[in-house]
């Protein structure tokens, strides 16, 4: 791999031993994928903070390289941790320590402490054709799919190594030739809710693979369809990137997205997105005790939708609900009084915070409901709830009566 | 009867052990017990199976980010695999295989998922990129 005279430098060690380290890293990456060069990155994104995949060993991995005075070079972003710093959630006193420790180890190297899965809602946005070092799989597939930035599926050491040196490896979705589609997926099936999309996501990503899969017969989806749909592909399956024709920036037509590239069409009705709504399925108890929305977390107007959901409404005493959002978010919504209307029924709006990446299990719960694929996907295994999956509609009835039907 | 392949090295370092084939893409954030390697993906065809001290033969990994951070987790709570086989392996798992030291071979000459079986002996020479597989 040719570097520059500078990049020489860095991995010689001249700036430092945590650039050198850095340095390390991404060229090692740079090597394994044979890339040609080191490019500029405008901005990183760290993830993976949870002290659930961190555990005790990632926490002083990270301190070491903190307290060794490291420092960002590129703004970088913080993604979603395990614990609402606003509030008491009563979560394990161990667990709440370690965390925040996580979390002030990567502030200390100048990261900004976001704690969100979407900076690009916190006014983070990778202009088209710009090359990033995102982690959190639901952030790299939206950046690189509906704003057309340019980023890999970044590990969270790689998006910090990218973070201290500013540069990352030229392959994979860096290189225009690696972005066009791969599957054509003709969608007839009625698309009405997040839900929906979330179905959708959960079906093609487990048959897609890492490929990259071009939608076609989606007119006008929202942002959060996106975001939700992005979410569900990038955890079913390893999907970086995706097109909707006529939508993404990329594929203003069927034929641009697939620019000369043979493929294959599979059409999907109301029969598939069933079929991935029923895979998110893991519950056998009609009885709900947990209901959780926003994974990813949750756009000023689906809180506003939520408020209206719940309007006049009263939560089980027997359900906890809570709804995942990021504190800027948060506090545009507690100002237009949407916050207040959510707690009013007894629901929670947090802040930082999201339930596969915290402990809710340890406060007893046993059965989620959610509208989100990707908390339904991940529930089973990191909080070891059964969960019922549906729209929005349908988890605020499970929390008012405290059953799925 | 033993043959030899040549491949990729991801992530450098030797190790030899039993086979565990799984055909599916593996997301080790909230996939994998800690504790114990089990897979926990509801639905996965190794669910509730170990990886724990396997050479573990997969596709490629899939989903979470954090994903690198389980990795070296396994490797330091020693309940990972000895090493890792892949058709082609992303960075997540290539930078938490490296942390962790646990060898990675991929892109190997012949199709892994097809030529190895669970339960078949295999060393992993991930210096020089080489895989042998003997037949139980």
């Amino acid at each position: 791999m040719k570097l520059t005279d500078e990049e020489k430098r860095m991995l010689d060690g001249a700036s430092g031993q945590p650039v050198k380290m850095a340095m390390d890293i991404v060229v090692a990456i740079g090597e394994i994928y044979g890339a040609e060069k080191l490019i500029p990155i405008k901005t990183a994104h760290i993830a993976g903070l949870s002290l659930k995949s961190h555990g005790i060993a990632g926490m002083e991995w990270v301190e070491d390289i903190a307290k060794s005075g490291a420092k960002v070079c590129v703004p970088t972003t913080l993604n979603v941790i395990g614990v609402d710093r606003s509030r008491d959630l009563k979560m394990p006193p161990d667990w709440s320590t370690n965390q925040l420790r996580i979390e002030k180890a990567y502030e200390c190297m100048g990261c900004y402490g976001s704690s969100t899965c979407v900076p690009y809602y916190m006014g983070f946005i990778p202009k088209f054709g710009e090359s990033i070092a995102w982690a959190e799989s639901s952030a790299v597939v939206f950046t690189n799919s509906v704003l057309g930035a340019r980023d890999n599926r970044e590990g969270g050491p790689t998006a910090m190594a990218s973070g201290l040196t500013g540069r990352t490896p030229l392959y994979g979705l860096h290189l225009d030739e690696n972005r066009k589609g791969d599957v054509l997926y003709k969608v007839t099936a009625d698309l009405r809710d997040i839900a929906d999309y979330g179905g959708l996501g959960t079906y093609v990503g487990k048959r897609v693979g890492t490929k990259i899969p071009v939608f076609s017969g989606i007119s006008y989806p929202s942002t959060e369809a996106l975001v939700y749909l992005g979410a569900a592909l990038a955890s079913s399956g390893g999907v970086a990137m995706f097109h909707v024709a006529g939508v993404t920036p990329e594929a203003p037509t069927v034929e641009a997205a697939f620019r000369g590239k043979k493929y294959d069409t599979i059409v999907i009705t109301n029969r598939e997105i069933e079929e991935g709504k029923q895979q998110l399925t893991s519950a056998r108890d009609n009885k709900v005790d947990y209901v959780a929305l926003g994974c990813p977390h949750y756009s000023l107007s689906q809180l506003e939708e939520l408020a209206r959901l719940l309007h006049g409404k009263k939560i089980s005493k027997d359900v906890t609900m809570w709804v995942h959002t990021n504190v800027a978010i948060k506090a545009m919504a507690a100002q237009l009084g949407y916050v207040r209307a959510i707690e009013e029924s007894g629901a929670i709006v947090t802040q930082d915070l999201c339930t596969i990446l915290g402990n809710p299990e340890a406060l007893g719960f046993k059965t989620l409901a959610t509208n989100s694929g990707k908390m339904a996907f991940y529930a089973p295994g990191s909080n070891g709830f059964g969960v019922w999956f549906g729209e929005a509609k349908r988890c605020v009835d499970a929390a008012v009566t405290g059953f799925w039907k | 009867m033993s043959i030899v392949i040549k491949g990729r090295p991801i992530s450098k370092g030797y190790a030899e052990g039993e086979a565990l084939v799984c055909h599916q893409p593996i997301g080790f954030n909230f996939g994998v017990d800690l504790t114990d390697g089990r897979i926990l993906e509801h639905g996965h065809e190794l669910l509730n199976k170990s990886i724990k001290d396997k050479i573990l033969i997969f596709p490629h990994g899939k989903g979470s980010t954090g994903g690198s951070y389980v990795v070296y987790q396994l490797a330091k709570c020693k309940s990972g695999p000895k090493a890792m086989i892949n058709l082609t392996t992303e960075t997540i798992i290539a930078v938490g295989a490296i942390m962790g030291g646990i060898p990675v071979v991929d892109s190997l000459e012949q199709n892994p998922l097809e030529v190895i079986k669970t339960g078949d002996y295999v060393k992993v020479d991930a210096v020089n990129g080489t895989v042998e597989v003997e037949s139980k």
